[in-house]
């Protein structure tokens, strides 16, 4: 049984980390959670949705629309919506981010209507490899290798490339990235284009699972929060690890303690870690921007 | 300039002639009843409802759409003794705030005579004792809670076999018919998922038998691979799902990836088995669930009727179990109204309603008595079968639960 829980936990804890991932980076930039992230996922889900079945495309073409749609909602999330505030304060942005999320949510509902809808894919969250007693489907090993791959490459680029150490850059102190030539309005724009890309690949690979409504990325997004919380905000690897650990845990106490406080435990873990480790299981101490 | 425009407001004669000119707009607004029956006049009688039209809950939406569909069917073959249907319908996006805002607001305003269905629990609840008051006619509230008949009201009329009962039909099925003890419970941890749970228990203590394992599913959960390995670990035979749509497909696809193959039965909730096959890829084959209605695919002569209607007046609309719901709800107050004659009053109706006596449309047979307001607590059962339809196992079929013992486990877990 135990194999069996970790491996559940482990495919849960992928959809956490990418959503944990998505939320830091842009976190990192503007010090404010983007409440919108999950739905803007969530519409770009349905993008590739709509041209899975209304235009009959193949795989490769819906999704990579769906993902080219991400980049550009991200960037212009940032470009036409947070950008244009005068004088943003936190309070304003967090604002800004949730006004998004309702209208996201809203155009959603408008446009795709409530219905569970099935969302199609190259494999299939009932069609199962079996590794000794372990019983995994193709989608959650799918979810797994894939989600790993992406942070990967995400992390790499940000190591080795030179737009993402200008990235990096920015984060850490935007006057001083500009004064050393590094684009900064522009680098931050990026940044959420490329959040908005990471969030959008976790909703593809949640809509198969648990179909798809508006309220596809809802707990993901809670739960990656979550994650990032308990990783630490301002530390991608951090908040990744906190992603996959949470998913673990939450399954592990589902199984061996008590199912009615599953999704409640994750919350309560994360009360416990800030009270010993405010910055984070992961995270250095935070000091602030000036 | 401007403080001198603020400061005009405050002058007494100008505050005069706002209060008045808001009344007067308030009062113009108002339609006139003729002969003082509230939303009764000599060709259009004005009825309400509401629903989730937008929201997380806003599948359900479509119960208010079929109602709407009905009514426009009802008014093409002339209306009800001379008179036109007009119906309005409210979103109230499933919260309780906006139901009770909408409820006034068509009392008040739009002065409705009488109410149907109406989506959901927690939000009837939040306007049943406000539409007692005002002496307003409500039939049908769209969910099987216990808390609309029992006991019972002057004005209310319920129709949904309450939710206990289903679940109780169904263990009694699957334990007398195919022969099994080893019962499981997966709930949405709410009045809904209890009811369905308690039923269970009740109906299982009859047969000296318990739950073997009872799992419960929070609202937004979505990963519910350790539920599926606790009801393994049971070895239950058979499993009841008290879940949403959502929750079903995904129990039904982590149970199946652990090659555990137990009987589903399922809620009249998870009864439009074309979209469960869709939402299961195909796993939700033999799956058993009660019914509350004529299936969506059967011969019935009304469904072949209202499926004629929906296809004419709604072709944008999937003929589906929660549209054609829309039809069931609004019989028994189509007859009530038919029955009560072009003398029209709340009165009347309430006499007319009352004088029903196993009436049926496509619902179970519905009798009303000066103090009997559950029309009926009859469900059937139906089996999923060839990936695509259901076929029907039982006729209607009653409990016999004693409805006083589930009113009092329920209100013990609360």
């Amino acid at each position: 049984m135990l194999p069996q829980v970790l491996a559940s936990g482990l495919s849960a804890g992928s959809i956490y980390a990418l959503m944990a991932l998505a939320l830091v980076i842009t976190y990192k930039t503007t010090e404010v959670p983007n409440f919108a992230q999950g739905d803007m996922a969530m519409v770009s889900a349905f993008i590739a949705y709509m041209f899975l079945t209304d235009f009959e495309t193949g795989f490769i073409f819906a999704f990579g629309a769906a993902l080219v749609f991400a980049f550009l909602l991200g960037v212009g999330f940032e470009v036409l919506l947070l950008r244009r505030m005068r004088k943003p304060t936190h309070l304003n942005l967090i604002i800004m981010t949730l006004g998004f999320t309702l209208a996201l949510f809203g155009f959603a509902g408008w446009k795709w209507g409530a219905d569970q809808r099935q969302f199609p894919f190259p494999v299939s969250a009932n069609e199962v490899i079996r590794f000794g007693s372990v019983s995994i489907s193709t989608l959650s090993v799918a979810t797994i290798l894939i989600a790993g791959i992406l942070m990967l490459l995400v992390f790499a680029f940000f190591r080795f490339t030179k737009l993402g150490v200008a990235m990096q850059a920015t984060q850490q102190d935007p006057i001083a990235a500009r004064i050393n030539g590094v684009p900064a309005r522009a680098v931050v724009g990026l940044t959420f284009g490329i959040s908005s890309v990471i969030g959008t690949v976790a909703a593809l690979l949640t809509a198969p699972l648990i179909t798809l409504d508006p309220t596809l990325m809802w707990d993901a997004l809670l739960k990656g929060f979550a994650a990032a919380v308990l990783g630490g905000l301002n530390t991608p690897v951090g908040a990744v690890l906190g992603g996959y650990l949470l998913g673990v845990i939450e399954n592990l106490f589902g199984a061996y303690i008590s199912v009615e406080f599953k999704s409640v435990v994750a919350f309560l873990i994360i009360v416990i870690v800030l009270w010993f480790r405010p910055s984070g299981l992961f995270g250095r101490h935070h000091e602030r921007k000036v | 300039m401007k403080s001198i425009r603020k400061n005009e407001l405050y002058r007494p004669r100008m505050m005069t002639f706002l209060v008045f000119a808001s009344i007067c707009m308030y009062g113009c607004s108002e339609p006139i009843d003729e002969g003082g029956v509230r939303g009764v006049t000599d060709d259009t009688i004005v009825i309400g409802s509401w629903g989730p039209l937008t929201g997380p809950a806003a599948l359900w939406g479509a119960v208010g759409r079929g109602i709407e569909a009905y009514f426009e069917m009802i008014n093409e073959q002339g209306g009800i003794h001379g008179r036109q249907i007009e119906f309005v319908l409210r979103d109230d996006a499933y919260q309780p705030s906006r139901t009770v805002a909408a409820v006034r607001e068509m009392v008040e305003r739009d002065r409705v005579f009488a109410f149907v269905a109406g989506v959901g629990t927690a939000p009837g609840r939040a306007v049943v004792d406000y539409i007692m008051e005002n002496e307003v006619v409500w039939v049908s509230p769209a969910t099987g809670a216990t808390h609309w008949a029992y006991p019972p009201r002057k004005y209310l009329f319920a129709q949904y076999t309450p939710y206990f009962d289903e679940a109780a039909v169904l263990v009694d099925y699957v334990v007398n018919e195919l022969g099994k003890t080893r019962i499981g419970v997966i709930y949405q941890n709410d009045d809904f998922g209890e009811s369905g749970l308690v039923g269970a228990q009740v109906a299982l203590e009859k047969h000296g038998l318990n739950v073997a394992e009872a799992v419960s599913v929070e609202v937004p959960d979505t990963d519910l691979s350790s539920h599926a390995v606790r009801l393994r670990e049971s070895g239950a035979e058979a499993v009841l799902m008290w879940l949403t749509p959502r929750h079903a497909t995904i129990i039904v696809g982590a149970v199946g990836r652990l090659g555990y193959e137990p009987q589903w039965l399922a809620s009249s909730v998870l009864a439009d088995t074309e979209l469960m096959y869709d939402l299961t890829e195909g796993a939700w084959e033999g799956v058993i669930f009660a019914a509350i209605g004529e299936l969506a695919n059967s011969a019935h002569p009304l469904i072949e009727q209202y499926r004629e209607a929906s296809a004419r007046i709604a072709p944008e609309e999937r003929a589906s179990e929660f549209f054609l719901s829309g039809f069931r709800y609004a019989e028994p107050l189509v007859e009530g109204l038919r029955r009560a004659g072009r003398d029209l009053t709340t009165e009347s109706l309430v006499a007319a309603l009352e004088s029903l006596d196993g009436f049926q449309g496509i619902g179970a047979p519905l009798t009303y008595t000066t103090n009997r307001r559950q029309g009926t607590r009859a469900t059937f059962l139906a089996r999923t079968i060839d990936g695509e339809h259901a076929e029907r196992l039982t006729d209607w079929l009653e409990s016999g639960v004693d409805i006083e013992q589930v009113i009092q486990r329920l209100e013990g877990s609360n």
